[in-house]
Formats: C-alpha cells, sequence, structure tokens
C-alpha cells in the first residue's frame, strides 16, 4: 500500500516514468499491428513478443507461435508500430530555457575542449526532453557545442532516474565545428552570413586558416601524445586517443562542400578510423566525393530555407532524395533554431521527405535505423528485428504524418514509459476547467 | 514705385557677384588689377548641352561671360586666344559632394531639436575648406562648381555651393546655403532613437508637423525649427540608399507638398517606369559594381544572381533613365573621381547619349538648384565657367586642357599638347629610328615607339612643361622642345650626345580599340532583379477547375468532385458541373483537370516578419506607434516567393515585440515582382502592434539594457496606461482648443495613431505569453472602451479562453513552439484547440520565414494536439486569421466573388505529404511547379552567362 501510494505521488506530480524494477521482465505479445521494422520492410498483421526488454520474436501473425498465456497482449489491429526514433546532435538536457542563462549547460568557453563531457550534465528531470519523449524518441545523442572542438557526447536515454542510469553510450564520440568562410547555420531567417567586402573577406579568410591551423597543431600534439611512454596528463590530448583506436567517432560540423572535403581530407591524415559528417547541407553537390570516402552523414535540418537565393526553393526538403540515390548513409537530426522544443517534430522531417521523394518506409530508416548504424548502436536498437531491444512505440495512424501520428504506447527498452508530461497534465488541467471533451 | 522694384530685382540678382568682388581681404604688396577681358576665337563652342556653334568666339571679363556667336565684335583690350581645332563647353556641375567638408566634425547636439539625428542648424558653409587635392581631381575632370554638403544625420542643414578653387576660400562660396539635405540615416547621432528605416520616416514626418506647428503658434524660441523655417524654400536634396527608398521619400515629399532632389544608389532602372512617374528630380552617381570572380565555383556560390545582374546593368542606368525620360543629374560621388570619365564613357557605350550626359553635367543640375540664370551653359551674362577641349566630348580622344571657373584659368594640359598628337618618325643623327605614335586618353598624353618589325612598345615618363617635351626609352634619355617641329638632343644609354627629331607622318594614327561589343548587351531586368524574378507580371485568368476536393470553408464544407470557376481576379462560381458558359467571356477560359488534387483558399500568415526593410523593431523607445511597416516593405524578399511555393497569399507584416506599444502593421498580398505600395492590399483596415512580458522588459537584452522604463509587468501596464490617458487628452486638445482659447495642440504622430485605436479605428495585435499580462491588457482596454483585437503567442491563452471568449478578442498562435523564454514555459502545444473549442476565433501564425511555407503542417498539428477536425484545423491559417484582420469579406474562404487567392494541391493539405503545385493571387498564378522549374532552368543559365561574362573581363 505504501509502495504504491508512493508512485501515485510521483507519477501524478513528477511523471517519473521509471517503474518497480520486476516490470523489466515483463513479456508482452503486441499482436495484429502494422509492424515498421525500421530497415525499409513492413509486417502486416505482425506478432511482436518483448521479453527481458527485448524483441524476442517479431513475424507475421500466422507464424509466429505465442504463449498466450503468459504475458500481457495487446490486440493492435489497425494500429502501427515502429521502432522509437533516435535523435542524434542535440543538446536535450543540457538546456532548458534558452532565455535563462543559468538553465544553460552546453556551451563551454574556449576553443579546443575536448575533454568536457555532456554525459554528467545531463539532465534526466528535463521538462523538454520529457514533451520530446511523448512523440516517439526514445534515444538522443547529447552534443555540446561551441568553440572548434566543443567536446565529448554520450548517446542517453531520454528515461531515467539520473544520468549513469540514463546512459546508453557513453562518451560515443568528439565534436569538431569546422571553421568555415561561409555561415550555413541560420534556419528559419533569410540572412546567409557573406563577407561584404574585399578586406573583410581577406580577414575572415585568414581567421579561417588560423583555426585550421590550430586544429592541426592540436592534432600533431595527440599523435606525438600518443607515443610518449612517460607523459604529463593532458587531459585535452587523453580525451582525442579514442579516436584513433576506433573507440569514439569524429563527429564533424560542417556544410559547405570545400569545407567538407577539407575537413574529410584533414581527418584521414591523422588516422581518425571514424568520422560522421554533421549539417552538411550542400553534401549534395558533391556526392561522389562523400560516398568514395565512405563517410556518413547526420543531415542538417530538412525543413530549413536555401542556403542561397538561387537555390531551388526546396533544397533542403529534397536533399534525402540525393543523398539516398547516391548511396551515402545518412540520417536525420534537428539542430537549428529552437532545437530541443522542436526536436518532437523529427518524424515529420522525415515525413517532408517523402513529399519530396522518398518512399515512407525509406524516410522512417533516417530517423530509425540509419542514426542507430552511424551513432554505432545498431546492434542494440533501431529497428525491430528478433535480438534486438525493445525500443519502439504503438500509434495510431501513420507516425510521420502529423495528420495521424498519436502514440497511444511507449517501450524503452521493453519497459512501458508513461506519455504523460508537464504539458499533457496543463491540458488535462485545462479541460477539466472549462469541461471540454478531449 | 516700379523703379524701386527695378533695383531691388537688379539687387538681389547681383547680391553675390557684389559680395564676392568686393575686397575686404587685406593685399599684400601692391594691387593688382582684375579687369582683363580674354577672347576666345575659331573654337566650337557648346553654348548649352545641345546647341554646337563651330568657328565661333566666346568673349569674357573678369568673371562673366561679356559674349558669345560667331562674328561677333572683339574688345580691343582682349587677349586673343585662338581655339582652332578646340572646343569649349559649360565647366561641369556636381551638386552632391563632401568637397571641403571635414568628416571628423561630429554632429553638433542640436540646441532645438530633441533629437540630434534633425540637425537642421548646421550649416556646411561654416565648416568648409579648402582642400586643395580634392579640388584639383574635380578641376582635372572638368568640374567648376560643387554642392559641398555633411552627408550626415536625418535632416542634415543647409549644403554650400562653392567654386573650385585653390585658395581665397571666401571667394570661393558661390551661395551659402544652397540646399538642405536629409536622409534615412542617423549617422553620427548619439541618440538612440531612431534605429530603424521606419522609425527615421517617422521622425522626418514629426519634424515637418513641428514646423508647421512651430510657424503657427507663438511658442518659445527653437533653434532647430526656426532654422528648418527659415530653409524650407531652399531646394532640398535628400539621399536614399536604394531605389525602393525613392518611392519612400516621395511618398513623404507629397505628404508635405514638398519637392526633392533624390540622390540614388544606381538602381533605379530596376523601376524605371514607376521612377518617370513620380516625376522627381534625380542625381544619380556611376559607381558601377566592381566584382572579383572567384575560381573555384564554390566559392561562386556565394556570388548572387542579384549581384551580378546588377554589376551587369549598371552601366546601363543612365542610358535607361534617359528612354524613359527621367530627369537626373550625375554625382561623382561614391566614386574615385579618377575614374568619372572611364565609367561615364562605359554609360555611354551602353547607350547613354552624349548630349545627355553633358545635360546631366550642365542644364540639370543647374536648374535642379535654380540657378541656370548664372551658370549651366554659355550665354552673355552668365558666369565664365567653361571647359577647352579637344577630341570629341566624352569619348575616348575627349582631352581637357583648360577649365576655366568664375573667370580663372586652370590650366591642366598645354595646349600645345595638341599640336604634338599624331604619328612621327623618329631621326637620331638623321638616322630613321622608327615610328612614334602620340595619343590621348582622357587623363594624359600617350606615346608609343613602333620600330620596322611593327613591335608597339609605350614610351613612358613622358613629361611636357610648356613647349618643352622629354622622355626616355630603352634608357636613351631625350630633351627638346615643340612648336612645329620636334626636335632636340639626346644622351643614349651609353652616354653619348646625339640629336634627334621627329618628322610628322601623314598616316593617321591606329584608333583605339573599343570594348568588346558583347559587354554592351545585357539580359533581362527582372522583378526583382534576382532569382525567381519574373520578366513580366502573371495575367489574370479565367479558369475553371474541375473535378477537385475543394474545402471551401463555408458551410458547404469539404466539397468531393467539385468544380471552381475564377474571373477577372475573384472567385466566380464553386459547385459540381460547372460549364464554361458561365464565364463572362467563356471562349477565354482555361480549364484544368484537378482530379485527385485539392483546392483551398490561400493561406493567412497572421503573424510575419518577412520582406520589411532595414529593421523589424524600432526597438529604442517604450511606445513607437508613430512608426509604419507599410513604409518599409521590402518587395524583393526571396520569402514572398518561397511563401507562395508554401500556399501563402496574404501576410500581416507586424513590428517586432521590442516595445509595449510598437509600430503599425501592414496586410500584404504576396504579388511577386510587383512594387511595395502594389503589395499592400487595400481592403484591409489598420493595425498595430503592442507587446507585453520579457521582451519589452528587456529581460533577456543583456545586463546593459536595465535602466529603460519598463522593466517590470508592473511597469508595462502603467505605460500603456499612460500613453491612452495622453492620447485621450490630446484628442480632447485637438477638439476644443479654440473653445477653450488654447494654443492649437502640436500634431503628434505617435499620439494619433492612439487615438484611433480608441475610435475603433485601428485595432491591436498584441505579442503576449502568460496569462497574467493578457488579462491585463483586456482590463486595461476595458477600461478605456475597445477591445483588443488580437493577441499573437497568446500561449497561455488557454489559461483564459473564457475572458478572452467575453472580452471578444481572436488568439493567433504557434503550433508547438515553447521553452526559449522562462514565460513559455507553461505553453502547450494544444493552445489552439481549447481556444478554438473555447469559441474564440484562433489562428496558427509562422513568425518564421521557413515556417511560413509550411503552415499546413502546423495546421495539421492540432489534429494530434487536442483532436480539432480537420476542417477547423485548416481554417485556422485561412479563414480565422481573415476575421482577425476583418478582411474575410474578401478572403479566407472559396465564395463567389471572393478573391480568388486559391491553392491547388496535390493531396489533402494537412498531411506531411501534400505539396503545392498552384498558387494564385487575384486569379494570377504567381507560382505553380511548371513555372518553378522554368525559374530554375533560367538562374542556371544566366547566372553561368553572367559568370562567363565576368571571368572574361578578368
Amino acid at each position: 500500500m505504501h509502495k504504491f501510494l508512493i508512485i501515485i505521488f510521483l507519477s501524478a506530480q513528477w511523471g517519473f516514468s521509471q517503474d518497480l524494477n520486476e516490470e523489466n521482465s515483463k513479456r508482452y505479445i503486441l499482436t495484429g499491428g502494422t509492424a515498421h521494422i525500421g530497415n525499409g520492410e513492413v509486417i502486416e498483421n505482425s506478432t511482436i513478443i518483448i521479453e527481458n526488454g527485448k524483441i524476442v520474436a517479431i513475424g507475421s501473425s500466422d507464424l509466429v507461435i505465442v504463449n498466450k498465456k503468459r504475458g500481457i497482449t495487446y490486440n493492435l489491429m489497425g494500429k502501427h508500430i515502429y521502432p522509437s526514433f533516435i535523435l542524434p546532435n542535440t543538446t536535450l538536457g543540457l538546456v532548458e530555457i534558452d532565455a535563462v542563462r543559468a538553465t544553460r549547460d552546453e556551451r563551454e568557453t574556449g576553443n579546443l575542449n575536448p575533454n568536457v563531457r555532456t554525459q554528467i550534465a545531463y539532465n534526466t528531470e528535463s521538462i523538454v526532453a520529457s514533451t520530446v519523449r511523448a512523440n516517439g524518441i526514445l534515444l538522443a545523442q547529447i552534443t555540446p557545442r561551441g568553440g572548434l572542438i566543443s567536446g565529448t557526447s554520450s548517446i542517453m536515454k531520454l528515461d531515467g532516474w539520473n544520468w549513469e542510469d540514463a546512459t546508453y553510450l557513453k562518451d560515443d564520440g568528439i565534436h569538431l565545428y569546422w571553421p568555415e568562410l561561409h555561415d550555413y547555420h541560420y534556419h528559419g531567417h533569410s540572412h546567409i552570413f557573406t563577407a561584404s567586402d574585399i578586406t573583410e573577406e581577406k580577414e575572415e579568410k585568414s581567421k579561417v586558416l588560423e583555426a585550421i591551423s590550430s586544429l592541426n597543431h592540436l592534432f600533431q600534439k595527440v599523435q606525438q601524445y600518443s607515443k610518449l611512454k612517460q607523459k604529463e596528463t593532458d587531459l585535452r590530448l587523453k580525451s582525442l586517443q579514442g579516436l584513433f583506436t576506433g573507440q569514439q567517432t569524429l563527429y564533424i560540423h560542417v556544410n559547405g562542400a570545400n569545407g567538407i572535403k577539407e575537413s574529410i581530407l584533414f581527418s584521414k591524415k591523422y588516422n581518425i578510423k571514424k568520422i560522421v559528417i554533421v549539417g552538411a547541407s550542400e553534401s549534395w553537390r558533391i556526392t561522389d566525393f562523400i560516398l568514395k570516402n565512405d563517410i556518413p552523414i547526420i543531415l542538417g535540418r530538412v525543413h530549413s530555407l536555401p542556403n542561397h537565393a538561387e537555390d531551388d526553393i526546396d533544397q533542403a526538403y529534397k536533399t534525402p532524395k540525393i543523398l539516398k540515390e547516391s548511396g551515402i548513409l545518412f540520417c536525420l537530426n534537428y539542430a537549428g533554431d529552437m532545437p530541443r522544443m522542436g526536436s518532437r517534430n523529427l518524424p515529420f522531417l522525415a515525413g517532408t521527405t517523402v513529399a519530396y521523394g522518398l518512399t515512407k518506409e525509406e524516410a522512417l530508416q533516417l530517423i530509425t535505423l540509419n542514426p542507430a548504424k552511424i551513432l554505432g548502436i545498431d546492434d542494440r536498437t533501431g529497428s525491430l528485428e528478433t535480438g534486438k531491444e525493445a525500443n519502439l512505440f504503438i500509434s495510431s495512424g501513420d507516425a510521420l504524418d502529423m495528420i495521424s501520428h498519436n502514440i497511444e504506447m511507449l517501450f524503452l527498452m521493453g519497459k512501458e514509459v508513461p506519455l504523460e508530461n508537464h504539458q499533457t497534465r496543463l491540458y488535462q488541467k485545462y479541460l477539466e476547467k472549462f469541461q471540454l471533451e478531449e | 514705385m516700379k523703379l524701386n522694384k527695378y533695383y531691388i530685382y537688379i539687387y538681389i540678382f547681383l547680391l553675390p557677384f557684389i559680395f564676392l568682388s568686393q575686397e575686404n581681404f587685406p593685399v599684400n604688396g601692391v594691387k593688382e588689377t582684375n579687369e582683363v577681358t580674354h577672347a576666345f576665337i575659331n573654337a566650337d563652342i557648346y553654348i548649352n548641352y545641345n546647341e554646337k556653334i563651330t568657328g565661333a568666339t566666346l568673349i569674357i571679363k573678369n568673371d562673366k561671360i561679356i559674349d558669345v556667336g560667331k562674328n561677333i565684335k572683339i574688345p580691343k583690350e582682349s587677349i586673343i586666344h585662338d581655339l582652332t581645332n578646340f572646343t569649349i563647353c559649360p565647366s561641369f556641375i556636381d551638386i552632391f559632394s563632401e568637397y571641403g567638408q571635414s568628416q571628423d566634425i561630429q554632429n553638433e547636439q542640436s540646441l532645438g531639436s530633441w533629437n540630434s539625428a534633425l540637425n537642421i542648424e548646421y550649416n556646411a558653409v561654416n565648416h568648409f575648406l579648402i582642400n586643395k587635392k580634392e579640388a584639383k581631381s574635380f578641376i582635372n575632370s572638368g568640374f567648376g562648381l560643387v554642392n559641398s554638403l555633411k552627408r550626415d544625420g536625418i535632416i542634415r542643414g543647409t549644403s554650400t555651393l562653392v567654386y573650385l578653387s585653390y585658395e581665397k576660400p571666401n571667394e570661393s562660396i558661390f551661395l551659402d546655403r544652397s540646399t538642405l539635405c536629409m536622409s534615412f540615416k542617423k549617422g553620427s547621432s548619439t541618440e538612440a532613437y531612431p534605429n530603424s528605416l521606419m522609425g527615421s520616416i517617422a521622425l522626418l514626418r514629426q519634424a515637418y508637423y513641428d514646423l508647421d506647428w512651430y510657424e503657427n503658434t507663438q511658442g518659445d524660441y527653437n533653434n532647430s525649427l526656426e532654422a528648418f523655417s527659415r530653409y524650407k524654400n531652399l531646394p532640398k536634396i535628400f539621399e536614399v540608399n536604394n531605389y525602393q527608398s525613392i518611392f519612400r521619400a516621395d511618398k513623404i515629399g507629397k505628404e508635405f507638398d514638398d519637392n526633392f532632389i533624390i540622390k540614388t544608389s544606381g538602381h533605379e532602372y530596376q523601376r524605371a517606369k514607376e521612377l518617370k512617374a513620380i516625376n522627381r528630380p534625380l542625381i544619380v552617381p556611376l559607381n558601377f559594381p566592381k566584382i572579383n570572380p572567384k575560381n573555384d565555383p564554390y566559392d561562386n556560390l556565394e556570388l548572387s544572381l542579384k549581384e551580378l545582374k546588377h554589376w551587369e546593368m549598371a552601366p546601363f542606368n543612365p542610358a535607361i533613365l534617359m528612354t524613359n525620360n527621367v530627369q537626373f543629374s550625375l554625382t561623382t560621388n561614391g566614386q574615385n573621381i579618377s575614374d568619372f570619365f572611364d565609367d561615364l564613357q562605359t554609360a555611354i557605350s551602353c547607350g547613354f547619349s552624349k548630349n545627355e550626359a553633358l545635360k546631366s553635367l550642365t542644364y540639370y543640375p543647374a536648374k535642379f538648384l535654380k540657378i541656370y540664370d548664372k551658370v549651366g551653359s554659355i550665354s552673355k551674362g552668365k558666369k565664365a565657367n567653361f571647359l577647352i577641349y579637344s577630341g570629341e566630348l566624352f569619348s575616348k580622344n575627349f582631352f581637357i586642357y583648360e577649365n576655366w571657373i568664375n573667370g580663372n584659368k586652370h590650366e591642366i594640359n598645354n595646349r600645345n599638347g595638341i599640336k604634338l598628337l599624331g604619328d612621327y618618325t623618329l631621326f637620331v643623327d638623321e638616322e630613321k629610328q622608327g615610328i612614334i605614335q602620340f595619343n590621348n586618353n582622357n587623363k594624359e598624353i600617350t606615346a608609343h615607339f613602333v620600330n620596322d618589325t611593327l613591335k608597339k612598345r609605350a614610351i613612358n615618363n613622358i613629361e611636357l612643361v610648356g613647349q618643352r617635351i622629354s622622355f626616355s626609352y630603352n634608357n636613351h634619355l631625350f630633351s627638346g622642345v615643340f612648336d612645329l617641329d620636334v626636335f632636340g638632343e639626346m644622351k643614349d644609354s651609353l652616354g653619348n650626345w646625339k640629336n634627334w627629331k621627329l618628322v610628322r607622318n601623314n598616316e593617321k594614327s591606329t584608333p583605339i580599340t573599343e570594348k568588346n561589343q558583347s559587354y554592351f548587351e545585357h539580359g533581362d531586368i527582372l522583378f526583382p532583379n534576382m532569382a525567381y524574378g519574373l520578366t513580366e507580371n502573371p495575367k489574370q485568368e479565367s479558369i475553371l477547375f474541375k473535378n477537385a476536393t475543394v474545402w471551401t470553408n463555408e458551410s458547404r464544407g469539404i466539397i468531393q468532385n467539385c468544380d471552381v470557376a475564377i474571373e477577372r481576379g475573384k472567385i466566380l462560381r464553386v459547385g459540381k458541373n460547372l460549364k464554361t458558359s458561365i464565364f463572362r467571356n467563356s471562349k477565354n477560359v482555361k480549364i484544368i483537370d484537378a482530379t485527385g488534387k485539392h483546392i483551398t483558399s490561400g493561406i493567412i500568415d497572421e503573424h510575419s516578419h518577412i520582406a520589411i526593410s532595414q529593421g523589424v523593431n524600432e526597438a529604442t523607445q517604450a511606445v513607437t506607434s508613430e512608426v509604419r511597416i507599410g513604409d518599409v516593405i521590402n518587395a524583393n524578399d526571396i520569402n514572398i516567393y518561397r511563401q507562395l511555393a508554401g500556399g501563402v497569399t496574404v501576410a500581416q507584416l507586424l513590428h517586432g515585440s521590442a516595445n509595449p506599444i510598437g509600430g503599425q502593421s501592414a496586410i500584404i498580398k504576396l504579388r511577386w515582382g510587383q512594387s511595395a505600395e502594389n503589395l499592400k492590399y487595400l481592403n484591409a483596415q489598420s493595425f498595430i502592434k503592442f507587446a507585453l512580458g520579457e521582451n519589452v522588459k528587456q529581460s533577456n537584452w543583456g545586463s546593459k539594457y536595465s535602466t529603460r522604463f519598463p522593466q517590470t509587468r508592473m511597469g508595462v501596464e502603467q505605460i500603456i496606461y499612460d500613453a491612452f490617458i495622453r492620447a485621450k487628452e490630446y484628442e480632447y486638445n485637438s477638439k476644443n482648443y479654440k473653445k477653450k482659447k488654447t494654443p492649437k495642440p502640436r500634431k503628434d504622430l505617435e499620439l494619433d495613431a492612439l487615438v484611433e485605436i480608441l475610435n475603433k479605428k485601428r485595432f491591436i495585435t498584441c505579442h503576449s505569453y502568460i496569462q497574467s499580462e493578457i488579462n491585463m491588457l483586456i482590463n486595461l482596454a476595458e477600461e478605456f472602451g475597445f477591445t483588443i483585437n488580437t493577441f499573437t503567442h497568446v500561449l497561455e491563452g488557454y489559461k483564459i479562453a473564457d475572458k478572452l471568449k467575453n472580452h471578444g478578442s481572436n488568439a493567433s498562435t504557434f503550433s508547438d513552439w515553447w521553452a526559449y523564454k522562462y514565460e513559455v514555459n507553461d505553453a502547450i502545444p494544444h493552445n489552439a484547440s481549447i481556444l478554438n473549442k473555447m469559441g474564440v476565433n484562433t489562428a496558427i501564425n509562422s513568425d518564421d520565414a521557413e515556417m511560413g511555407r509550411r503552415l499546413n503542417h502546423e495546421a495539421a498539428k492540432m489534429i494530434k494536439y487536442g483532436n480539432t477536425s480537420q476542417e477547423d484545423a485548416w481554417k485556422m491559417v485561412t479563414l480565422n486569421p481573415a476575421k482577425m484582420l476583418h478582411i474575410d469579406d474578401y478572403v479566407g474562404s472559396l465564395r463567389k466573388n471572393k478573391d480568388a487567392d486559391i491553392v491547388i494541391w496535390s493531396m489533402n493539405p494537412l498531411s506531411v505529404y501534400s505539396i503545392v503545385e498552384q498558387t494564385y493571387v487575384d486569379g494570377r498564378c504567381y507560382f505553380s511547379i511548371e513555372k518553378d522549374n522554368e525559374h530554375r532552368g533560367y538562374i542556371k543559365k544566366e547566372k553561368n552567362r553572367l559568370l562567363n561574362k565576368l571571368m572574361n573581363q578578368k
């Protein structure tokens, strides 16, 4: 009784989604729904069995033999099952309210901070994260900002008691913001920065070159550091060692064609094992180069204005189609303006790519299996396949279209996650005040 | 009595001359006589810009022209100048120059005006200093008079018209106060206000009203307004920095019945026809842009089509203005004077006529400044301001020898030099060496040596002093004299002295090659002249769309297999199985099969900041109701086109949210390619932006911003309350001052707008977030007896939906934005759904240029958040905003006689998978997938053509 009361209290007041430990071992049988696997396949009238947090069986209902006596069965006829979405390159949990400085933890001072780590600053009680979770996003790469090397990201669950508990993959990568002459970082504004005269352009150029040379200096030191037998501990150099063993990925945030080429060659020069390009809004112009170098892309926000007035007005909408046709491995993200609160619209970015040429299942891959592959977690998640974790949700309709996106149940590692949050509570409260029906 | 008047006339006419010819400066040494008469004979003379007489005589005495013409009597005492082979023309006048004005002098703190950007009492004459270096470059380029002004401030005080000379500043002044100068730039004023273009416009308008008030009331002395009153009848020069601002200045001119001479930026060809229509004199610069193309094509991506097109078109500007009969003078301002002739020749090669060029450098500047009776042509009684040149006017061989200013000769090149031009054979010690060709460009005489193998090499260091000539070639040093023959001695490279001579050849020298002809052709002028610009306005079409799913937004709801007929910009009929016979002219009806498509009325974005020039916020003061977005619409914003592609046809352009009482709004139709005035929606009523909360109390502006009242929500209430109290008093005093025998109150643009609100002639759109502030403003409005038309953002509107309903407000909100500020902590995406269910007229807006083109997505989210029906969700971006903008009689639904603002969608517009296939405004197709593809092809081709041309110029 006592325990029960506590649960009620917590979920009513704070929406703690964590449940009792025994819930982990719950067995669920999801039957009759349309399963969108995440790898391009769809199984109509599917049966999925979840046990010990994992998918132990998935297939057409005719083929999966189920012992319905054990576990909870949900009949999902007419409903859809999707792998939960994965959000790379986000500051969720690091910043709560942009305008309140005290809530901002995404940007350390200084230009070269590879050693700072997002994992330990991640706020598992983020109210914003709880609204993003409610739209089907359960895993996110929490990414630091600022300077040339902003720090080390970790992949976190959008549900957990504390950061240790919420960690999905610790220190997965280092984030490098490649210096570029042109600023492509605007979203939602018409202004593209370009130097207004030749002197200014020269100044900009020299700043860019200076920044690149400081990066070269750092990486030369890093190479040397790994060879030293006896060394003074240098946290900065130490933190970059994983790049050479392949333990960590170098995420290069860059947009322009020249910047992409330069930064890839830079990373190859230092024998960095795993490289991912982030942003890459101009990548569609140099798909051959990227493909030849086998570099995956975390593509900048699909809902963006074109970089140039001359560009096709729907360039950002159709870039995914071009990348898809080129054969490059890529996924979507939501960095830009309103990056955290807006990231619950990630599925609708995928939806937009369908209006501009991809199939729905191809689009789904861009926010499920592809990010899992790029982040190096596809052995555990990213698709509805036997042996993978049960990170999935049930929607009454097509989850990529806002007209029908409607999540009814959410599972993280086989555990039900509540959909309730600060916003739904306020909604209910005022429905009640005005005696409105939902 | 008559006699008296006559004397006054003479006196006024001669005033400057009498003043100038008086000697009040002490003389060093014995007095020198100035009584000199010159006769220039056998000259070709441009007596004005289009009349040239040949073999004529010009006689000047002191500073004046005594006579000009053929067969005229030459006074005995004249110094005779034989000008055979020379031409005389009036010297040039530049009426927009900073010559002689120090750049260091900051605007003085105005004694009279509260704002130092209104520096009306500044007189450039008091700060004028001769600058010999600058004077020289002007004189060498043929200028005699320049109007010297300080380019600083919105009203910049008076300019002074000066002769160019090297000495005697007291004799340099032609007119001490020649023009009153204005602009939209506040310059060095340290006053915060205005920080936007619309603020500048408001400040200037208010200054004009203040002048009227000052002159009509016996108030206290005000130095600024006194000066304004004193100088108001001077010609006025108004500087703008883009062509859209010409129309802005014109509007002010019309409002106050004032004439402006408008100094432009060189982009006028883009709206030449409209410029002719407003018929204002212009001062046009020749500063043609130079672009350095990059070798890297990725770098060239940053070079916009807009820049490239202007680069190509700028030299055509004078010719296009000429063709459109626009009156304009030329100025050297903004360019290096030594480039002036090069640029002028380029303009002439681009079709500008030489006579018109002379007109724009003599007649027009003199006429604009009302001094054509004294300068600008060569006729009896005028000032002796003229040039002596050889060659053809403004062509490659145009070469100025002397510039006579106010009767003073300035020798630029020795007249003997003309004798030198031509081809010669060079003999050294009687031995033939080769050919030497003497030519001239506009700046100097040049020479080339041609040897026997016809190799041509430039001879450097050619120096002509009087009749002496020296030059060097292959380390041989030549010294000589020239008259009819050219001869002298030389010291060769081995140090031996020899004799040399040049013997004139009779053959003509080879002409200088002109620039490649293709340079003087240009591409289409687009409206606007950039990517996706149009060559012509789309035609109003008669169309019958057949068999679509039609979202009427009327009681008929969504109709399947339905037709829509549009004609003359209006909706003719919506219904099933319509026939072409319903059209007035059934022959010209285009039938479009819309099977499988959805047709809706155009999207209306209630909250947009696209298409605004130079500042969305007049962020300086807490109350800025005097500023108007309508003054600063930017018709060239590419986002107009991009949003058409998202189905938007109407947008309300709002002032920002930097102050409790912001600026007046503008409602536009997205008529891409039209001028700013033509974008305005004439059926619209007047609106104004208010704002509450964190932005207006400067919470997130940084720690410096902590002194402007208000800094709290408590203060916000008081500021608004106080403004309306002041407005009420102002209105009362304005109506009753006669009865009460008090002075007529000063017209106050700020309070006028607030009085309109009180009288329900202007409607408030208020930026707001939390319920307390919304509630506050409702209460405040009710106390003053009006309604807050719209709460925009209104993210906590759901908490007081009942109060909004009772007050009668509309709500215009985001679909799902929140958490960017503390005040949006309780924002929920279900807001619009709750408000809608509570009967509040609710819209979803963008406030963002990117989201503006996906408002269908934003509306669809209301189905997900709060179970709004599809029909109601769609109305949130069409009919509901039309209602809150009071234009629902014309737009917002598909009903007979409403505007034909319609959108054809590939499928249900609320689906993320839907795309816009066609968008019509007033029955004109401004966007379609086909047209867009044509644009893309054109852009690619045109940019490529221009880059090639640019590379070839390199």
